[in-house]
């Protein structure tokens, strides 16, 4: 999981992207409430060829 | 001998630098002292047991975003890293770092205080453990 730093309160420049081995100790979920940091959502890329669909019942 | 005048601690709770809203902290370190006076003995002797580490902080409230509160308040009932420094300069033996890691914050009071007070918040870490860096 990778991390976006948002705040300007963090020992690194916003913008800056952490893994969260390098938040081991820290409280995540409350640099996240507290909008310190943001989870990067990884984009899902489309595949060529892939014709794979969800279907119902 | 350099002696210090407190004015520029740095204080970083849960990686989150609030020294600017930090009025006063206390680190607290001791070890619990237990007896091993036996017969034969004259006086009480001791030998050092657990160690104890605590982290007192009051700061001026900001309910602004990523400030005191919002930086604090998911932390009440967890643990987390504390980091203290003499002054905000680089850490060096004239200016240690002191880390308390798994450190617990059991209660927080967003609001407290009497009328024309400003608004303050008292924070305690307790437990943990400390290292002391100084380079």
């Amino acid at each position: 999981m990778k991390y976006e730093v948002i705040s300007g309160r963090l020992n690194r420049e916003p913008g800056t992207t952490v893994d969260e081995t390098e938040l081991a100790g820290l409280n995540v979920d409350a640099l996240i409430a507290g909008g310190h940091i943001a989870a990067v959502e990884k984009k899902k890329a489309a595949k060529a060829g892939d014709t794979t669909e969800e279907k119902e019942g | 001998m350099a002696v210090i005048n407190l004015t520029d601690a740095s204080v970083t709770i849960n990686s989150v630098d609030l020294s600017d809203h930090v009025q006063s902290v206390t680190l607290n370190y001791d070890a619990d002292q237990v007896e091993v006076t036996s017969m034969g003995d004259t006086s009480h002797k001791f030998t050092g047991g657990l160690y104890n580490v605590s982290v007192d902080v009051t700061m001026f409230q900001d309910f602004s975003a990523s400030e005191v509160e919002a930086s604090v308040f998911d932390l009440v009932g967890t643990t987390t890293t504390v980091l203290i420094k003499p002054t905000s300069g680089a850490v060096a033996a004239d200016n240690p770092s002191y880390t308390i890691a798994d450190t617990f914050l059991s209660n927080h009071q967003p609001v407290a205080g009497s009328v024309g007070d400003m608004s303050m918040v008292s924070l305690s870490f307790v437990g943990g453990t400390m290292t002391k860096a100084t380079s």
